[in-house]
Formats: structure tokens, sequence, C-alpha cells
């Protein structure tokens, strides 16, 4: 019998092109298992092309090109023979901007399944109703699913998204900038869903907001300009880090 | 310049003011005590209330600085070494007002023999050298400076240990009030020496992130 | 005289000149149709509608010009529709970004602007003659559906490219395919803007009259069609020809055939608007 691994996906020498563009440089790294990882950096460091990385989703950009290693459970995602729709079955992802389809809050949330050939109703609707709690929406809709999701608040948009990532019931959850579009509330929401799901869920964030790091992430990963500078527990990069650039980063020296 | 540098850097000249103005006490309370002048005990007594003051300034600008601007790492390792710094810049002024104190309460001055001998002059010049370097470290950030004070307090202890003595060899009717006196204040000064030894620690811990309190072997 | 009130007196004229503008339209518009209900209106009856074309102005119909447009109309859109909208998909969801595919593009859009005529031209020789479909419905049909097809892509295409990529993205993000993204999602939402599209061009074709008389559609067919081979007359067609003649009887049958005619347009254009209107509510980005 195999032991997992004790880091769910580890990433090995990857560099990351966009033709000519060297966007990633040399990055090694383990994502801990049932934990919060924080990627924060100033704009096009490239923490969001990294977090793509994880589920494939730069493959639809023409000019991306990848060396390096990423093992996922020590299985080596871009190996000839993964198929990338069963991965993203396995790594979620919640995006920017919430972006439900354009059908009700229930077929939003089953859609996952149903794509699956997942036909029993009453399995979707369990299913449904159970992600719908994890993201804490469950008592504001629980009335009437058939509304459509687009009459939903912006807060609430986000955690329908985080409920249809999570119906698929994926071992990780890549999250880029979550809350950048929402407003205080619905982001402090999101942020004990976040503490809360990491009992259950690998999650790995890209966040813009050094407190929102701070705040809920237990280890943190500064970038710059494609480098990754610094490494480590949370509470180690914000009292005391180890390079100068993430101190200069984080106490606001420069954005 | 970022606000938040900005904010640190007035906050870096306050606590100057405050270190320059406590160790001023210092010196006037030397010179009102060895000769005996109370009109310059009264201007420490005066000062007084402008320390204080200034203590409740910081300690507002400090709390504004966590509450607006979240730092971080060593912005936050500065704002919460200042806050406890002028806390003990403030004791150490409070012993300089009650020395001037002291002089303000006697009608005769301290016996000259019992001065010479309990080596408060020594004591003086010692705590006001300890001050010196934490001043200089604090200007310079240099822990190696700051780290002077701990061989150098040891000097006040020992002439505290042996203050005792000294005032029972010279104890004499008509100057015991003014003996008790002294005895106290060679007291107060051990204790300004404690207090320097923990604004050094404070900086070491600001500069370097070494948390030195409640060790025992200290360099 | 202040800037501010040289602005406002602009903004005035503007106001007046585009009421005017209307109001011309309008007004032209309002005769044209006057004058065509006020001559035509009273020859509208079940008779004219149910007769077949005659020699004699009272006694002519438009029974075979308004079957034969219907067959060409349902010929063509089932030919169209599904060509049309196939092409789009590929083009636009599996055809590659290089240039020879923006070129493919550009020149696909003018080809909605050939004149038909040619179109008439090219069914006549391919349809009619090479195909040996003869002058038939089954030939007009495919040759207007050449000439639709252009706007259909084009429509199908403009659909698909407003489908934010967001959605795509969630799509791809819960491990849909490429085939079940663009049938749950891309298709679902740009279903509204196809339909619209596909009426507009159908309703285009309604009204053409050169093309098909290339192809063979003849002035005068005394039966009404009953199979995609017959031969076949369609309402413009009819209408030319009525106008032709130079007995008055005529003239007024013209502008009955023209009121109804407009009738089709307006009720094809209407659905198109409803369809529109019922789709981008259910679908707000």
């Amino acid at each position: 019998m195999t032991t997992k691994p004790s880091h769910i996906l580890e990433i090995k020498s990857l560099d990351v092109f966009y033709g000519d563009m060297h966007a990633l440089k040399n990055i090694d790294m383990q994502i801990e298992r049932n934990k919060v990882t924080a990627f924060i950096g100033p704009s096009g460091c490239g923490k969001s092309t990294f977090l793509r990385v994880f589920n494939r989703m730069n493959d639809y950009i023409q000019s991306y090109r990848m060396e390096g290693e990423v093992f996922m459970e020590n299985q080596n995602i871009y190996g000839k023979s993964i198929l990338v729709d069963e991965l993203r079955k396995n790594i979620g992802m919640v995006f920017q901007k919430p972006n439900p389809f354009p059908k009700s809050i229930y077929e939003n949330v089953v859609y996952g399944l149903k794509i699956q050939g997942i036909k029993d109703k009453k399995f979707l609707m369990e299913r449904a109703e159970k992600s719908l709690k994890q993201s804490a929406l469950w008592d504001e809709v629980k009335d009437d699913l058939n509304k459509s999701a687009l009459a939903l608040s912006g807060g609430q948009q986000q955690r329908l998204c985080i409920a249809r990532a999570l119906a698929v019931q994926p071992s990780v959850l890549l999250m880029d900038e979550p809350t950048s579009a929402l407003d205080p509330i619905s982001t402090a929401k999101v942020e004990e869903l976040i503490h809360e799901l990491k009992e259950k869920y690998s999650i790995v964030i890209v966040t813009h907001n050094m407190q929102q790091a701070s705040r809920i992430s237990d280890n943190t990963a500064f970038f710059y300009m494609g480098d990754l500078i610094e490494f480590g527990k949370t509470e180690e990069i914000f009292r005391n880090p180890k390079q100068e650039r993430t101190q200069n980063y984080i106490t606001g020296r420069f954005g | 310049m970022t606000q938040i540098e900005q904010e640190i850097n007035e906050l870096r000249k306050e606590l100057l003011n405050m270190f320059l103005a406590v160790n001023n006490q210092l010196l006037k309370s030397e010179k009102a005590l060895l000769e005996f002048d109370k009109d310059l005990a009264a201007e420490i007594t005066n000062a007084e209330k402008r320390i204080n003051s200034l203590e409740l300034k910081i300690d507002r600008d400090c709390e504004n600085i966590l509450a607006l601007f979240s730092p971080v790492a060593v912005d936050l390792r500065f704002v919460l070494s200042v806050y406890k710094i002028t806390h003990e810049l403030e004791r150490i002024a409070d012993i300089a007002d009650g020395i001037a104190n002291y002089v303000n309460n006697l009608n005769t001055p301290f016996p000259k023999q019992a001065i010479k001998e309990i080596q408060i002059k020594e004591m003086f010049a010692q705590t006001q050298a300890m001050m010196d370097n934490v001043i200089e470290a604090f200007e310079k950030e240099d822990t190696k400076i700051a780290r002077r004070v701990f061989k150098q307090d040891e000097l006040l202890n020992s002439i505290n240990s042996n203050a005792s003595t000294v005032i029972i060899s010279n104890y004499e009717e008509s100057s015991a009030e003014s003996l008790f006196y002294l005895l106290s204040c060679v007291r107060k000064l051990e204790r300004a020496g404690d207090l320097t030894k923990n604004i050094a620690e404070e900086l070491i811990f600001s500069i370097e992130s070494k948390v030195l309190k409640h060790r025992k072997n200290r360099k | 005289m202040t800037n501010s009130k040289k602005n406002r007196i602009k903004d005035r004229i503007f106001e007046y000149f585009g009421i005017a503008s209307t109001f011309f339209g309008l007004v032209i518009l309002v005769i044209f149709i006057g004058n065509i209900l006020v001559d035509g209106l009273s020859r509208i009856d079940w008779d004219f509608m149910t007769s077949l074309p005659s020699r004699k102005a009272e006694r002519a119909g438009i029974f075979t010009a308004w079957s034969g447009s219907l067959w060409i109309l349902a010929l063509t859109t089932l030919i169209a529709f599904p060509l049309g909208v196939s092409a789009g998909m590929y083009l636009e969801e599996y055809g590659k970004k290089t240039s020879l595919s923006s070129l493919l593009e550009v020149n696909i859009s003018n080809l909605a602007g050939v004149p038909s005529i040619i179109y008439g031209l090219l069914g006549l020789e391919i349809f009619v003659r090479v195909f040996k479909m003869g002058n038939s419905i089954l030939a007009g049909a495919f040759t207007l559906s050449l000439l639709v097809l252009p706007i259909i892509i084009v429509a199908t295409r403009e659909s698909i490219r407003a489908v934010p990529p967001s959605i795509r993205a969630a799509s791809y993000g819960l491990g849909a395919t490429k085939w079940q993204t663009i049938w749950h999602q891309v298709l679902p939402s740009s279903m509204g803007g196809i339909l619209t599209g596909v009426i507009l061009a159908i309703s285009r074709a309604v009204g053409e009259t050169a093309p098909l008389i290339v192809v063979g559609a003849l002035a005068y067919v005394p039966f009404a069609p009953s199979s995609p081979m017959d031969e076949f007359t369609v309402m413009p067609i009819q209408i030319f020809n009525w106008v032709s003649r130079p007995q008055h009887g005529f003239t007024i049958n013209a502008a009955a055939a023209i009121i109804i005619l407009l009738i089709i347009t307006f009720v094809m254009n209407g659905i198109a608007v409803y369809l529109r209107n019922k789709w981008e509510k259910k679908i707000s980005w």
C-alpha cells in the first residue's frame, strides 16, 4: 500500500513562457495538504499564471509553453496519459469575477456532475444541498433553487461559484483573487468559508490583498517578476521575512 | 516616501525627542543633587509635565499607526518597541523627578563624606554613559552599541550592594534624613540602569528580531 | 455669446435635426404605405388569396405566388440554417486563429454584399444545369441558401463571440470537454442571436427577385407547386409581372400583393424582435 505523499501538489523546476516572455522562472514548491497556501506579489509577477498551471487552464493560450514537472499525488499532471477534463474534476477553480452560468441556481451547482453523466435526481439534489451548505449559501437560496443565478448579488454569486466547484468534490480548490470584486461583508463571509473548507480541501489562493493573505493562509509564497522570492509559514513571512524584497513588498515600500 | 514610512519617521523623531528630554532630566538631577541646587530641582519638576505629555502623544501615535496602517514585519516590531521604550523612559524621568523632590524637601545638603564614599557621582556617570549608548544605538540602529550597556550595568549593581554599608558607617542622627534620601537615590539609579538595559533589549528586538528578555546569560 | 450658450444651441439644432429626419423617413413610409393600402386593400379577399393567376385581372390570385414563396422559405431555411450555424460554430470554436482564418472571415462578410443576381447566375450553372435540378423550387432554394449563408454564418459567429470567455472558463474549470461546453453553455446562450440572424436572413430571401428569375422562376405559373422539383413563382416576381401589365386591374392586384408581402415581412421581423427580447431577458451578462 502506498502512503500518501505529505504534499498534495509538488512543482519541480517549473519554467513558463508566453512566446518569448519568460513568465515564471525555475519554480520549486510544495503545496501542503489541507492547508491554505497564498500567492502574493505585485501585478504581473506571474502568480495567476502559476495558479493556472495546476489545472492546466493555461493550455488554451496559444503562446503558452512550459518546462518542468508538476505532480499531484505523485502523478505528473502534464504526462501524456493524463486526461485534462479528469484532472479538472479533481482540481476545482473559482475565478476573480463571479461567473455563474445564465441558468438557475440548481442547474449551476449540478452542472459539474451532469457533465460526468450523473442523472440520478435524488443524488444531484443531495449533492447540491450539501455544496450550498458548505458555501454558506443554502439558507439564502433554499426556497427557490430555480431562480436565475444572475438575480443573486455579487457576493452570493461568488458563493454559488464556490458551491459549484465543491459539488464535484475536488481535492484541491484553486482561487484566483476570489474576493477582489466583492464588498467587505461578502469578503468576510468568503474568508470565513475558506477557513472552514480547509479541513476537507487543500486550497491555493492568489490575492492582491496582503491582509487577506495574512488572515487566512497557513503558508505564503511571494512572487516578483516571475521569480519565487520567498515561501514559508505565513507568521514568519509577515513577522520576520528572510528576504529584503519580501519585506519591502509587505510593508508597502513598493506596490 | 509612502505614508507609513512618513509615520514611522515621525515616530522615530518623537522618540528621539523623548530620549533627549529624559537624558536632560537625568543630567540636571545629578547637578541638583551634587550642588544642592533647589532652583534646578524646581526646573526638573516643571519639565516632568512635558515628559508625561510626550509619552501620551507617542502612545497615541503608536496606536494610530497600528489601527490605520496594519504594519507588518520590521514596521510592526519598531512600533511595538517604541511603545515599550516610551514607558521605560517615562520611569527614568520619574527617577530624576524623585531625586529632584528630595533636593526640594531637604533643608541641609547631603553629607559630603557619604556622597564621596557611596560613589553616587560614579553612578550618575555610568547611568549617563549607558543612556548615551542606547541613544546612539537608536539613532544608528546599531545593536552592537546597545549591547554595551549590559556590562556597564554591573558597576551600578556593585555600587548598589555596597550602599547600605556606607550609609550605616556614616550614620549620624543629625543627618539621618538626608542619608536615607541618599540611599534611596542609589536604589533609584540602580533601577534607572535596569530600565536602560530594558530599552537596549527592546532596540535589539526591533532591529534584529531576537527576544532577549528573561534570559539569564546575556552578552 | 458664451461657449455654453453656443453648446446649448448646437444641442437644440441637433435635436431638431434628428426629429426632422425621423419624421421625414416616417412621412415617406406613411405616404407609401397609405398609397398602397388605398390602392390594394379592397382587392384582398379569400378569392384573391386562393386563385391561380389568370389573364383577366379580376380573376387573378396570388395562390401560386405565396405558396411558392412558402415553399422557397421552408426549403431555404432547412438547407441554410443547419449549414450556416454549423459552419459558423466550426469557424468560431474550432478554427485556428491564423492570418488565413481572418482572411476567410473578411471574405465571408464580403459575400453577404455580393449582388444577388450573381448568386442567381451561379445557381443557374451549378444547380439547374450541372446538378440537373432544372427550374425547380429545389434549385431556387439552394441558390437562395448560398445567398443567405454568409448572413447566417456571420450572425452565428457574432453571437458565439458575445458569450463571455468567463463562462467557457467556468465550464472547462469544472472538467467539461469542448463539445460539452459548446452544447450546454455556448449554443444556448447564443441561440437568441443566431435565431435573430436566421430570421432576418430568411426574410431577406423572401423578398429576393433577381436570382430566382435567373434560376428560372416563371412569371406565369398556373398551378400551385406540390413537390420540390416543380416549377414555381414567388411573390416579388408575381408583383413585378403584374406591374408591367398595362391593364389597371393588374396595378390594383400588384398593390394588394405588395400589402401581403409587407405583412409577411413585418411578421417575420416581429418574430425576430420577439425572440431577441425573450432571449435577452433570460441571459443578461
